[in-house]
């Protein structure tokens, strides 16, 4: 068992271990803020939606996001294989070098999906079709936005 | 067109917010840097899109959350600022299947707990 959790899976990109602690992490944040954040807006308006960023968003990035290093050290740790430790939940593809993945795909995936299965059946993909044209614009707007920052690589600055 | 003007600006400001800030917060103060990014990041960006209804969302239909915006940009800018190919996306795409398999579960967890609450509430009434 543990051989195979320390197998490093070519096919997926990580260890075996990783499949299943990226499948938790995309779980918790989502179960978190499908139950809390709606019901803290509720309560507390507006500042419930800052309560909910910080508290949910921020200690869950914790858990699913945070780099190698610890506290303030910033410095890559290294494993004995000699490629970067990953200490957060969810696993970053191909040893560390995929496009980053965050986990508000796995949020709003959980939002799509508890909606649509609570809504009355029969009206499920009437709900889909109207929601299809609203998703292409965001993650398009979501792809412009990330490719114009990330135009900063091409200016030669040592960030 | 002119109804999804403001999504698009609302995500594409989201994304580029969340990617342009999160990695140099993160890297000038560590583990703190990273919760302070996501109080100022998602915080103002939520009540730009969600809470000013920037992002058109509907009453009664179904919900889509800037964290589509989000991801889709950390894809988008991990390909461009580190000047890799598209290709460099299906080495993303193991990651991406295992989120939303996570997310899918927590939303269907979240559906079998409403409906056993609408039916405990009905047996209630009944009663």
């Amino acid at each position: 068992m543990s051989e195979w959790l320390q197998t490093y899976n070519e096919l997926w990109g990580m260890y075996n271990a990783g499949i299943i602690t990226s499948i938790f992490g995309a779980f918790a944040v989502t179960f978190t803020v499908l139950m809390c954040w709606p019901k803290l807006v509720k309560d507390f308006g507006p500042i419930g939606g800052f309560i909910a960023a910080a508290l949910i968003i921020g200690t869950f990035w914790v858990i699913n996001h945070k780099l190698p290093g610890y506290g303030f050290s910033t410095g890559l740790l290294l494993d004995a294989e000699n490629l970067p430790m990953q200490f957060s939940l969810i696993h970053q593809g191909a040893r560390g070098s995929a496009p980053w993945v965050d986990m508000g795909f796995a949020i709003a995936t959980g939002f799509v999906f508890a909606d649509l299965l609570c809504a009355p059946k029969g009206t499920r993909w009437a709900l889909t079709k109207e929601a299809f044209p609203r998703w292409v614009v965001i993650v398009i707007g979501g792809i412009v936005g990330g490719v114009l920052v990330g135009l900063t690589g091409y200016t030669n600055a040592a960030l | 067109m002119k109804k999804y003007l403001s999504t698009f600006a609302g995500s594409a400001i989201c994304g580029g917010a969340a990617f342009g800030i999160w990695p140099e917060l993160w890297k000038s103060y560590g583990l703190m840097g990273g919760w302070l990014a996501a109080t100022l990041i998602i915080g103002i960006m939520w009540y730009l899109n969600h809470y000013n209804g920037a992002i058109r969302n509907p009453e009664g239909k179904v919900w889509l959350d800037q964290g589509w915006c989000i991801g889709a940009a950390g894809i988008a800018w991990g390909i461009v600022r580190f000047q890799g190919d598209i290709s460099a996306f299906f080495l993303a795409a193991p990651t991406l299947i295992c989120c939303m398999i996570g997310g899918a579960l927590a939303g269907v967890t979240v559906w079998v707990i409403r409906s056993c609450q609408t039916r405990l509430d009905k047996e209630e009434s009944k009663i």
